[in-house]
């Protein structure tokens, strides 16, 4: 009796998956929210026919696994994302390298120099902060990183975590450029006196700011603005200095099980079909395609000074910028 | 006592027994597969490099400042929440068992406190911030300025709201299956009510209570999204920091190393709960008792305190909950007060899958966490064998670890043949089935500790071999116990998040995954809805399971049903 019990047992939990992969279906990790991504793979299947099967994993989730799968990819694509997960993730040798079909036609600092990815978006960084916090405290909109410094400031700020979120590291990476490193961590050492929480996420901040938990915040523009189309009072604006941005990528993976359905969506990616396809549905990625013309003017950025920086050096930083932010920021 | 070594001399005796042999080698072959092999893997991964054996990972952990502070944190914050939580869960158990209040109020009692345990950790505690945090609701309504909740405060409140009906469902296990004729004998000798219950009741809830203060402590330990919302920067912790450190820092070998750490507080605390039941006798079903009488009720002053804190706790729990309800019926948080049904359209429309999914895969592991549960309490409690404290420690060891780094560890495991298990059904249930089972085998075991073994020797003298005197004596007399384990298998299996988060898949997704997911993605609305159902369709279930219970237990007619029917929800 128990012996058959436990022999049953044994057979459900050892029951081999049954590798079942139609024709014609692409699964896909993506970076990209879900209610995003929802949207676009859905324009995808209209477009080719192909069926998209998907999750939504953090970047640091996505490449964690990624790498852990390596010897049996369950997934053909990594979809979204910052270009530096996807380098980190060269190193390990889990992409494959493949040239869309109109990938020239993107321009070479929103794509792998090797082919192993290709940039789908683009994603400034924003200060975001509460109509009524700046209103309560008389503070105008901060227009410099210098005014999040000011004491108004205390104990109001939300912003990411450097160890889980690019958008954090993002926030390093300009600073760099702004201040040099020294004074980007001297910089940040004063800031962290007016920090009330640092997120896990990158977006994490931005609903305490827009329900008044917080004051302010930095953040990804794609972020801010899904929040003020949600309809919270908040208010975006830029700092004189300048910001960087995030390229969102896209990349097959070694051994992808669907190889063919994967070229196809990385060759969609690349037209201007996918950028139009964010315009309409309010995804606010400023699309890699020059060519497309963005209707937001949240997303014009004629007045905002965007500072350029090369991926393989933001790969090649990430890990000691973080390791000198725990020791000398939050460690303090 | 001489008895009880009588007892367990003849339980030597009978080794040469077939079932407990095959039953042996099934539970062992199962750890072998899905604790001890992710296991290896994954101190392969934290104590190999290149190869060859080395300290570095573990020593590079070590030099950082930061983490040693983690793992005093870790144990001070585990420490807290198992004190605090069996605390409360006594006061609430007390209640339901040891008061003859209005069966409505005891229900209310119940099932508010499952509450928190059926709703995922992050839930609580974004409830918790809108309340408590900055700027929070109830900090406004009572004036109060510049309270930092964020830190060891927050964290240690949230978890012990989380993880006190753990400790109330293992402590209402335990009062109610004790012999109310001791409450007698001790009144009728001339004992007042106080001294009955310092002398008669604590004594008796001892199993109940370390095991209690050992599993919260387990769960605070191994608990990575509480105070990944609530802990802030000022107050890491050791899961926290692995969590971090592996899907931050892309770094498998540095998060191993430090829930490697973890271990050791774990065993520390599991060696003590050991010695302190080791050797004394709690047998209080005996089988020779004559007819039952009612438990007497507690001192008028510990009544008061029960009440006005089970009352005070209970109420603010349901608070906590109405924001999340609220909140999954306004169109916009905060901005946009309107009733909407469009966040529930959303939930059964995109979530459908997700919802399916889940019952099913937490059906499928309670049934079999439960039938393994069982045959490992029994078979430690109850029978004597080589490698039987091994059995018993290991058994639990993914309990013990962080389910983040389980999650890794079984991914690390069961990508590759001859176990081919990624992005399975299977994966996920055995994930949930050796981590959450634990629950069942200690309150088996808790529970076996109170039934005299003369009992089952009744039956094998009497003809009965091992299976039929384990199926038709044993197995009745722990039903209480057996179904506390069930339930907290199942709400586990609806609401766990830390190491499944590795292992859905895109062909079976989970309720939680998706709430963590509308949460970083700012819906909070759709969190809420999702939140909602999430606890509807625990609360049904368990509904189903509690009167399948009775059903059951009025088949075997025990005597404890009434009593543990009070238990609510």
């Amino acid at each position: 009796m128990m012996k058959k019990l436990f022999v049953l047992i044994m057979l459900c939990m050892m029951m081999l998956p049954s590798l079942l992969f139609a024709q014609g279906t692409l699964n896909v990790y993506t970076i990209m929210p879900e209610k995003y991504a929802t949207l676009v793979f859905s324009a995808f299947t209209a477009d080719t026919g192909i069926k998209v099967n998907f999750i939504r994993l953090s970047s640091g989730e996505a490449l964690a696994r990624i790498v852990a799968e390596k010897k049996n990819p369950q997934v053909d694509c990594l979809w979204g994302g910052p270009a530096d997960t996807y380098e980190a993730g060269v190193l390990e040798g889990v992409f494959e390298q493949y040239k869309p079909k109109e990938a020239d036609l993107v321009p070479a600092k929103f794509r792998s120099a090797n082919n192993y990815w290709t940039g789908i978006g683009v994603i400034p960084l924003v200060f975001m902060s509460n109509a009524k916090f700046l209103k309560e405290k008389g503070l105008n909109p901060p227009t410099s990183w210098e005014d999040l410094l000011n004491p108004a400031y205390k104990n109001a700020l939300q912003m990411a975590d450097a160890r889980t979120s690019g958008t954090a590291t993002e926030r390093i990476y300009t600073l760099v450029k702004v201040y040099g490193e020294d004074g980007a961590f001297a910089y940040q050492k004063k800031l962290h006196q007016n920090i009330q929480l640092y997120t896990k996420s990158g977006a994490g901040g931005a609903m305490p700011i827009a329900t008044g938990q917080a004051g302010s915040g930095v953040f990804y523009i794609v972020d801010a603005l899904d929040i003020q189309q949600q309809g919270y009072d908040v208010v975006l604006s830029y700092p004189k200095e300048g910001v960087t941005y995030g390229v969102e990528a896209s990349g097959i993976l070694k051994g992808a099980k669907n190889l063919d359905a994967a070229k196809k969506l990385m060759d969609w990616a690349s037209t201007k079909r996918l950028g139009e396809v964010m315009v309409a549905q309010k995804i606010n990625y400023i699309p890699t395609r020059p060519d497309v013309k963005v209707t937001n003017p949240a997303l014009d950025m004629s007045k905002v000074k965007l500072i350029d920086t090369d991926i393989e050096w933001k790969g090649k930083n990430r890990q000691g910028y973080v390791e000198r932010w725990i020791n000398d920021v939050i460690q303090q | 006592m001489t008895k009880k070594q009588e007892h367990q001399e003849k339980s030597i005796l009978i080794k040469k027994d077939p079932a407990l042999f095959s039953a042996l080698a099934a539970v062992w072959i199962s750890l072998a597969v899905f604790i001890f092999l992710p296991l290896l893997k994954l101190l392969w991964a934290t104590f190999f490099i290149n190869g060859s054996f080395s300290f570095a990972n573990l020593e590079k952990i070590l030099r950082k400042p930061y983490n040693v502070k983690a793992f005093w944190n870790s144990i001070i914050l585990a420490t807290s929440v198992s004190i605090s939580g069996t605390f409360i869960g006594y006061f609430f158990a007390l209640a339901v068992t040891r008061t003859t209040w209005p069966k409505i109020l005891k229900w209310f009692l119940g099932a508010v406190s499952i509450l928190p345990l059926i709703s995922p950790p992050f839930t609580s505690s974004i409830s918790l911030t809108l309340a408590l945090g900055p700027n929070g609701m109830l900090l406004k309504a009572f004036g109060i300025k510049n309270l930092n909740f964020y830190g060891f405060w927050g964290t240690w409140f949230s978890e012990t709201l989380t993880y006190f009906p753990v400790a109330f469902m293992v402590l209402t296990a335990i009062l109610s299956t004790m012999d109310a004729n001791l409450d007698d004998a001790a009144l009728s000798l001339g004992a007042s009510r106080g001294r009955m219950f310092r002398t008669v009741t604590i004594p008796l809830s001892m199993p109940g209570i370390s095991n209690s203060l050992l599993l919260l402590f387990g769960s605070s330990l191994a608990d990575f999204a509480t105070p990944l919302i609530l802990g802030g920067h000022t107050f890491p912790v050791l899961p926290t920091q692995a969590y971090l450190q592996i899907t931050g820092m892309y770094d498998l070998r540095g998060g191993s190393s430090l829930s490697f750490l973890l271990l050791i507080p774990a065993l520390l605390v599991y060696l003590f709960q050991r010695y302190l039941i080791g050797k004394k006798s709690y047998v209080s079903i005996t089988g020779k008792s004559g007819a039952r009488s009612e438990f007497a009720r507690l001192p008028v002053a510990l009544t008061i305190i029960v009440l006005v804190m089970t009352l005070f706790i209970s109420i603010f729990i349901l608070y906590l909950y109405f924001i999340i309800l609220w909140g999954s019926f306004v169109a916009v948080w905060s901005v946009n007060n309107t009733f909407t049904l469009e966040h529930y359209a959303y939930v059964f429309g995109h979530g459908s899958k997700a919802i399916t999914d889940t019952l099913k895969i937490a059906v499928v592991s309670t049934i079999l966490g439960s039938i393994l549960a069982v045959v490992i309490g029994y078979v430690v409690q109850r029978k004597k064998f080589p490698g039987k404290r091994i059995l018993e420690f290991s058994s639990m060891l993914n309990y013990a670890l962080p389910g983040t780094v389980v999650g890794i560890a079984y991914i690390l495991a069961f990508n590759e043949k001859p176990i081919l298990l990624t992005g399975t059904m299977t994966i996920l249930v055995a994930a949930y089935v050796f981590r959450y089972y634990a629950t069942g085998i200690r309150s088996v075991v808790a529970s076996l500790q109170q039934i005299d073994p003369a009992l089952e020797e009744a039956s094998m003298s009497l003809g009965a071999d091992t299976t039929r005197t384990f199926l038709h004596v044993t197995i009745p007399l722990i039903i209480p116990a057996v179904l506390a384990g069930m339930r907290y298998l199942f709400i586990h299996c609806m609401t766990a998040i830390s190491a499944t988060i590795f292992l859905v898949s895109v062909r079976w997704t989970l309720l939680t995954t998706r709430i963590l997911e509308s949460m970083t993605e700012l819906q909070f609305s759709q969190a809420s809805a999702f939140s909602i159902v999430l606890i509807v369709l625990v609360f049904i279930a368990d509904s189903i399971m509690m009167a399948l219970m009775k059903l059951t237990t009025r088949k075997f007619g025990t005597s404890q049903e009434q009593i543990y029917g009070n238990t609510g929800a």
